[in-house]
Parts: structure tokens; C-alpha cells; sequence
């Protein structure tokens, strides 16, 4: 009798994971709105006294597995919660254009060489202060790291000290996402000096120069945050405390909001402003992100038709990618090309050469490819809005006559089958990756030799990768390179762009006055909450 | 001598029953589809990267060998590592353990206090239609609608009608017994429908066999009160059946809580364990499976003491099979 019942909660519980689902704002309350400049959704009232507790609530924890080494963290959730005690040279604004953090200002002598001048007064929670060597340290140990993020900050040739307050970082070749790479958390400023003497271990221990120090974490239940007073930007964090919930039941969440138990909540499902209709003092915002959706084509499976690329470009030419954003995402999502749409120098997924042709000629490839009739199954998790798009996908192309099977299953049993051998074993699967701050960041993950991860599935494309690294060298003409990369891709289609995969942001305007970006490149909700500004504490 | 013989038999079934549920459990969590490598370290992790993992967590040994290991170590007392949290499961199920319980006894409490007068009130009072059938209904319908039916259900309304209790949020006992109760009152209520349902129907049942019995007609012609007559008569002969069935729901409610939690979003065992199963975290699934196995065994074992109080015939002196 148990039995079932465990089976029963963990069908349940799978079922109610949930993930993140464009810059719009949906109040379902007439609530007051406030007025936000541009690129954000909201701005902190600064005439809000500072100080009180912020209740906020989000779906997943941490991936805690390595720890708290913010070099090896890949996933935004992560980023999201580390960056609230660590920092980075520089941040970016909400255009997307690099700005100062730990680092005043930076000079680029040539296209290869970049002099970062260190904030003075600086220090880490403990009270040191941060040097340039902390910097050095940092860098050259995220590079030597196992983390992805070694391989977002390109072709890195020296990293050194230039004087106490600078650092002099040299690249073997112009890489112009290199400042955006250095914007996220992987990139973060280590306790150097702590690391080496191993009286920190960064695995276990958060002990950065951000606005916040760690309290009490307790793995998939909360994090407590209390202000770190020896923050260097005088004013900042705005609220003493922050009690971070784990809540992995959207419902939950929903309910805290409503009852004023959670200030703020990152939501899943698209359909949860409409949840929220109604409720009082609630304002629902979605932050349109650069994260996307992509359909992956296993051109490596033994005997596959999808190994033929005239196969892949049909079905490439049968998707829908502004039906699947207006049904599945109920209108949030929007097509983009490889370069995620909403960066300033992405492509315009409408330019691509798949969206000037029709159904009728991705029936004439499939003819050519000897592949009508062509089936095969879509393999997904089971988390929303993920199961919807696998509908459209399945409706699109039986108008091409492909037929899809879809295969449900929770992340775990996707993840083993998506990327548990070499080479996979799935037909097709639907995933999505983070978008970041520079259209060519993402555009390395389409060469398998780079994204070990994809060698399972895809094929290396030279002609691509040499595009993909021209494109990332290039600062003048750099629109026309990354149009090349977003054509090229768009003919190999082993991985098809689909559709952005916005963010639901649910705060109650009666307890919080946040601040919040219109876009976000790193996932990361909770960027500004130093700005934030407790209205009431519950 | 005889106390003895049975407290020793119990034991050597309880360590067998443990043993089995342990062998079981260790090869169901390796059966699961999806690699715990790719789950744990996410998509982007390397070869080498998964390697380490499964060397750091002995899953690169053969599964016998992994299983001997791993049995040892619970003999001893040692849980494992969470590879999510790389802390102790032992020490977490510790400091989750409480919220379940609880959540279990606030359950509990509401099977007796509500479910036995309800099937006693159902059972003196039966009649062919009304009231009877209306209460096999409700008892029907209490025991046919899953938890997370109606735990979803009674997240929706009263996250928009609270009436002073709190959804989607818990405070420790500790910091606030009254906020903490006002956390725990709508999951214990989801959980305990269940419980009060079978409660009642089995009361009833159990009633209704006594009310039949010539003691009971010979009470009634003596002119006792009707409340003297379930009192002294009714309640003690029927009480067998549902005092065995309150303990094996007790057990069964720590199963229930598995997704009660995770509606809720109570940091209990329950939750641990699905979030646990989710993640492929083999050595926090083990572990809180055999927990649970170990609390339907101590509640059997208790069940049994309990009954032979009640009715010393079917008690243990009385050469009852154990």
C-alpha cells in the first residue's frame, strides 16, 4: 500500500517541477504602477528608508553538487544565488553594454590587450581587502577550472598584475565577447590569498565582496542573507536581510504570494499571471531573457535519417517558431536565430533562409532525402512550458507529413538519454540554453569540439565553427559575420533556435519596491536586489 | 521465557524484512532510467568531471560490492553523503524528521479524535438509507481522492482565503508555535482525510459487530444509558481493529507525506526523499526508504503490545503468532 503512494509522490512531484517560462508587464491587480525607466521593468523607490527583510521565493536551489565555487556553477539558478555575495570586474546594464563593477574602468590599448583599473576600497566579507593578485589568482584558477565558463573567455594568452590597482589581461587574438564573458558569475573575484593558504574552500564556504554574506544555507530548503557591512558601495544592500525559500511547487509559491508569506517569486508556468488575477497588491512581470529554446537533431544515430541534412533542413523549414511562441508561451517567447533575439547585433530570425521557404519545399527535400513518411520521437522533460512545445513542434511538421512520437519523461531520465552516451540515443530532443550578453557567446555551443556536451548527437561543421570564430574576433562588422554564423546554422539545423524562454517575476508592490532589468542575458532575477527597497516586512 | 522467544522473533524479522526492503531499494534506485552523473553535475559536465563524481561516491565499483559498502555503513550508523548537498543524509533526515512527525501526529489526531466518534455516531445511529449511506459516501469519497487532488485544491483556495492559516510558507515550531501551527494545520487536514475516512468506516464496522453481541442486548435490557453502553461495553471490544488499523496508518500517513510536502513546501522527510528520487541522490532515496520501512516495522511491533493490552487474548503471553 505504501509503494503507490510513493510512486504516486513521485510522479506528483515530477509533475509539479517546474521551470522559468518579453520585456512585458501584465498587472493582473490595478495595482499602482510605477513608473521605470527604460530597459527595466521596475526601479526602486529611493525614498523608501532602507533596512527590513525581504521574504523572496524561488523553484530551485543551487546546483550544489561542486559546491559553492562560483567557477564551476553552469546553471543561471546558481549564478543567481552566488551573485549575491560574489562580484565581477565588470557587469552588464540593461542594454547589454558592459559596465564597472570591481573594476573603475578599463583601457583596450589594442584589440588584444585589456588594463583593468581596481575600485579602491574594495574587501571581501572577511575585511581584507581585495588586490590585483586576488584578481590574477581568479582568473588564471577559472581558466585552469573544469567549469564551462573557462571556455566563454576565449583565447586568453597572460593574465598580470600591472601595478597594485590594475591588472593587464592579454588575449592571443581579438575575442570581442571576452568583457560580456567576464560579466557573469564564474568570473568572479576568489579570496585569493584565503584559497591559497586553504583556510577557504570555496566548495564550502561563499566569501566574496558582494553586497551579502551568507547565514545559514540548508540545501533545497533556504538561504539566509545578512548585509555585508563591509560593502564598498555605500548605501547598498538596501535590506538587511534576505530569507531566500526554496519552493519547487509553483502552487506554493503562488499561495505565498498571496498571502504576503513570500515579497517575491520567480514563477514557471506562462499561465500563472492569469493565476494571479485578481490578487491583491500582487504585480506580475515577465523579464524577457536571452535564454532560448532549441530542437536537437541526433545526426549521429546509427541508421538515422536525420543524419541527412536535407532532412533537418525541412524540418527546419515545417517549424512554426512565432506559433509555438504565441500557444506554448502564450505570446512572452519570440523566434530568434542562434544569436539570441533581444541582443543588441543578433540576427533577425525572419532573414533566415528556412523562414523564406515553404512547407511545400520541405516536402521536395524530404522527396530528394528519400524520406517521406519520415517518424521519429521527440524526447522531452516534463516540466512546463515544454510539453506544449513539443505539441506545436509535432503539429507543425505533420504538415509536412512527419510524423512525431513524443516522449515525456522527468529530467533525470531526459538527462540520461539526452547526454548520458556517446553517441545518444535519442531521435530528437527538446532543450534550451542561456542566452548571455553577447550574441556570439552562445553561437560556441553549435561546435561539438568546443561543447563536449554536444559531441553525442552532432557533428562538427567546419565551415560553421570557422564562422562562429570569426564572427567572436570581429568588432567592426560584426552584424554581418554573425548573419553568416546565423545562415550557416540555420542550413546545418543538428540544433534548431526555437523560440526565447522569458521569466515570470510575481512581487507584492505592498511589501517590496524592487528593481528589475527588462531583459536579463545571465538568468538572473535577482541582479539588483541590493537595490530593493522593504516597503513592510512580514 | 515466552516474551522473550517473541521479542527475539520480531527482531530477526524485522532485521530480515529491513534487509530485503534494503536489497530492493539499492536495485530500484539503480533501475531508474537517467544517469546520476548527468542529473547531479548537469549537461555541461565532462567525462572527466563524471568520472570523479562517481569515484568520489564509490558508483565506479561493481553494484555488490557498492551495496556491501553501503550496508555496512547504515549498520554502523552512516547514512552517506547527499552528492546535491554533499552533507551527511543522516544528519539532514534528523532535522527534517521532526516536521514530518508532526505533520504525521497532527494527522493522527484528527483520525481519532474525528474518525472514531464518526463511525461509532454511524454505527449506533445506522439505518438502511440516510445518514449510514451518506457517511459511506463521504468515507468514500475521502478515501478515493488522491492527496495531491486535494492538497493542489486546498492550496488554491486558501492561498486566496487564508482565515489565519498559511500556505506556501512554514515556520519552525521553535521560532513560533502558533505560526507554525497555522503552517501545518491545512497539510496535516489533506493528509489526515484519508485516515479519518478509513477510521470511521472501520469503527463503524467494528461497532456494528459488537452492538450484536448478547452483552450488549443484555446491557440494553438492563437499562443502561446508551453512553454507558458504548462506554463500558462497545468501545474496548471494538477498539482491536482500529487501534491495528491507526498504527498501520500512522505508518502509511509517512508515505502521504511525501506529497503533502512538496504541495505544502514543508522541508520534511517526505520532500527530501521526492526531490531526492528526482535528482537520482541513491544514498538520501536508500536511506529514507529504509526509514520508512523501519517506522511501519516499529509501529507493527507496537500495534501488537497495544492490542494485548487492549484485549489480553490476542496479546503476546497469550501464544499469539508474532
Amino acid at each position: 500500500m505504501r509503494y503507490p503512494r510513493l510512486a504516486c509522490g513521485v510522479a506528483a512531484a515530477l509533475l509539479a517541477s517546474a521551470c522559468a517560462a518579453t520585456g512585458t508587464t501584465t498587472t493582473p491587480q490595478a495595482a499602482a504602477q510605477e513608473t521605470a525607466a527604460p530597459g527595466f521593468l521596475a526601479v526602486a523607490d529611493q525614498a523608501l528608508a532602507p533596512g527590513g527583510t525581504l521574504n523572496l521565493q524561488v523553484h530551485i536551489d543551487s546546483g550544489a553538487a561542486t559546491g559553492y565555487d562560483p567557477q564551476l556553477a553552469d546553471v543561471a539558478t546558481t549564478w543567481q544565488l552566488l551573485s549575491l555575495s560574489y562580484e565581477t570586474l565588470v557587469t552588464v546594464g540593461p542594454d547589454f553594454s558592459v559596465q564597472p563593477l570591481l573594476a573603475e574602468k578599463w583601457d583596450t590599448p589594442d584589440d588584444r590587450t585589456y588594463v583593468f583599473h581596481l575600485r579602491k576600497g574594495v574587501a571581501f566579507s572577511n575585511g581584507r581587502k581585495m588586490t590585483a593578485d586576488d584578481v590574477v589568482g581568479s582568473l588564471k584558477r577559472l581558466l585552469a577550472s573544469k567549469g564551462v565558463w573557462a571556455g566563454q573567455l576565449g583565447p586568453v594568452d597572460e593574465i598580470v598584475k600591472d601595478g597594485d590597482d590594475r591588472v593587464k589581461v592579454t588575449l592571443k587574438e581579438p575575442y570581442t565577447p571576452f568583457l560580456a564573458a567576464l560579466a557573469n558569475v564564474p568570473a568572479a573575484i576568489l579570496p585569493m590569498k584565503e584559497i591559497g593558504d586553504k583556510s577557504v574552500d570555496p566548495a564550502t564556504t561563499l566569501l566574496g565582496t558582494g553586497p551579502y554574506v551568507v547565514d545559514n544555507h540548508r540545501q533545497d530548503v533556504s538561504w539566509t542573507f545578512k548585509r555585508n557591512d563591509t560593502y564598498w558601495n555605500q548605501g547598498k544592500p538596501a535590506a538587511d536581510t534576505l530569507n531566500i525559500t526554496i519552493a519547487p511547487e509553483e502552487a506554493a509559491r503562488i499561495a505565498a504570494l498571496q498571502n504576503g508569506g513570500a515579497a517575491l517569486a520567480t514563477l514557471g508556468n506562462v499561465d500563472s499571471a492569469s493565476m494571479l488575477a485578481g490578487a491583491k497588491d500582487v504585480k506580475v512581470v515577465t523579464q524577457a531573457t536571452t535564454d532560448f529554446y532549441y530542437l536537437m537533431l541526433n545526426s549521429l544515430k546509427p541508421g538515422s535519417k536525420l543524419a541527412d541534412p536535407k532532412v533537418r533542413q525541412a524540418i527546419n523549414i515545417a517549424l512554426d517558431a512565432q506559433q509555438i511562441a504565441d500557444i506554448a508561451l502564450g505570446g512572452k517567447g519570440k523566434p530568434t536565430a542562434i544569436t539570441p533575439a533581444g541582443l543588441p547585433g543578433s540576427c533577425d530570425p525572419a532573414t533566415l533562409p528556412s523562414a523564406a521557404k515553404s512547407v511545400e519545399e520541405a516536402k521536395k527535400l524530404l522527396a530528394e532525402a528519400g524520406a517521406e513518411g519520415l517518424s521519429f520521437t521527440l524526447t522531452i522533460f516534463n516540466t512546463e512550458p515544454a510539453p506544449a512545445v513539443a505539441q506545436v513542434i509535432q503539429q507543425n511538421l505533420q504538415q509536412a507529413g512527419i510524423t512525431v512520437k513524443i516522449e515525456q519523461m522527468d529530467e533525470a531520465s531526459w538527462s540520461g538519454k539526452v547526454y548520458g552516451k556517446a553517441p545518444a540515443e535519442f531521435d530528437a530532443a527538446l532543450s534550451w540554453f542561456a542566452g548571455y550578453a553577447d550574441p556570439g557567446m552562445v553561437t560556441k555551443w553549435w561546435n561539438p569540439e568546443t561543447a563536449g556536451f554536444n559531441a553525442g548527437f552532432m557533428k562538427p561543421d567546419k565551415e560553421l565553427s570557422t564562422l562562429i570564430d570569426a564572427a567572436n574576433k570581429q568588432a567592426e562588422g560584426r552584424d554581418e559575420a554573425l548573419a553568416q554564423v546565423c545562415a550557416k546554422a540555420d542550413a546545418d539545423a543538428q540544433m534548431i533556435p526555437l523560440v526565447t524562454r522569458p521569466a515570470t517575476v510575481a512581487y507584492r508592490a505592498d511589501q517590496l519596491s524592487p528593481s528589475l532589468y527588462a531583459t536579463e542575458g545571465y538568468g538572473n532575477v535577482l541582479r539588483l536586489v541590493a537595490d530593493a527597497r522593504v516597503k513592510k516586512s512580514r | 521465557m515466552r516474551l522473550l522467544m517473541w521479542w527475539s522473533g520480531r527482531a530477526l524479522s524485522s532485521a530480515a524484512t529491513l534487509l530485503g526492503v534494503s536489497v530492493l531499494i539499492f536495485a530500484a534506485v539503480r533501475l531508474m532510467p537517467g544517469g546520476f552523473a548527468e542529473t547531479v553535475l548537469g549537461p555541461f559536465a565532462t567525462p572527466e568531471q563524471k568520472a570523479e563524481l562517481a569515484a568520489r561516491y564509490g558508483l565506479d565499483q561493481p553494484v555488490f560490492v557498492q551495496y556491501g559498502h553501503w550496508l555496512a555503513a547504515v549498520a554502523g550508523g552512516d547514512f552517506g553523503f547527499s552528492m546535491i548537498s554533499r552533507q551527511p543524509v543522516g544528519a539532514e533526515l534528523l532535522a527534517r524528521l521532526p516536521i514530518t512527525a508532526e505533520l504525521t501526529v497532527l494527522a493522527v489526531a484528527a483520525s481519532v479524535l474525528l474518525g472514531v466518534p464518526l463511525g461509532v455516531l454511524t454505527a449506533v445511529r445506522a439505518r438502511p438509507t440516510g445518514g449510514g449511506a451518506a457517511g459511506r459516501l463521504l468515507s468514500g469519497l475521502g478515501v478515493s481522492v488522491p492527496e495531491f487532488v486535494l492538497g493542489s485544491l486546498v492550496v488554491f483556495v486558501f492561498s486566496r482565503y487564508a482565515l489565519g492559516l498559511q500556505v506556501g510558507s512554514w515556520v519552525p515550531l521553535t521560532r513560533d508555535p502558533a505560526a507554525n501551527l497555522a503552517t501545518m494545520i491545512l497539510p496535516a487536514a489533506v493528509l489526515s482525510v484519508f485516515s479519518i475516512s478509513v477510521t470511521a468506516r472501520t469503527t463503524r464496522d467494528a461497532v456494528m459487530g459488537v452492538l450484536v453481541e448478547p452483552y450488549v442486548t443484555a446491557a440494553v435490557g438492563r437499562g443502561e444509558s446508551p453512553w454507558s453502553i458504548v462506554r463500558h461495553h462497545i468501545l474496548r471490544n471494538a477498539a482491536t481493529p482500529v487501534v491495528t488499523l491507526i498504527g498501520t496508518t500512522t505508518a502509511y500517513l509517512l508515505g502521504g507525506a511525501l506529497i503533502v510536502e512538496h504541495v505544502f513546501n514543508l522541508p520534511g522527510v517526505g520532500s527530501y526523499i521526492v526531490q531526492a528520487v528526482g535528482r537520482r541522490d541513491y544514498a538520501v532515496v536508500q536511506a529514507g526508504v529504509l526509514l520508512a520501512a523501519g517506522v511501519f516495522i516499529v509501529m507493527n511491533v507496537l500495534i501488537d503490545l497495544l492490542v494485548g493490552a487492549i484485549d489480553p487474548r490476542l496479546g503476546v503471553m497469550a501464544g499469539r503468532r508474532a
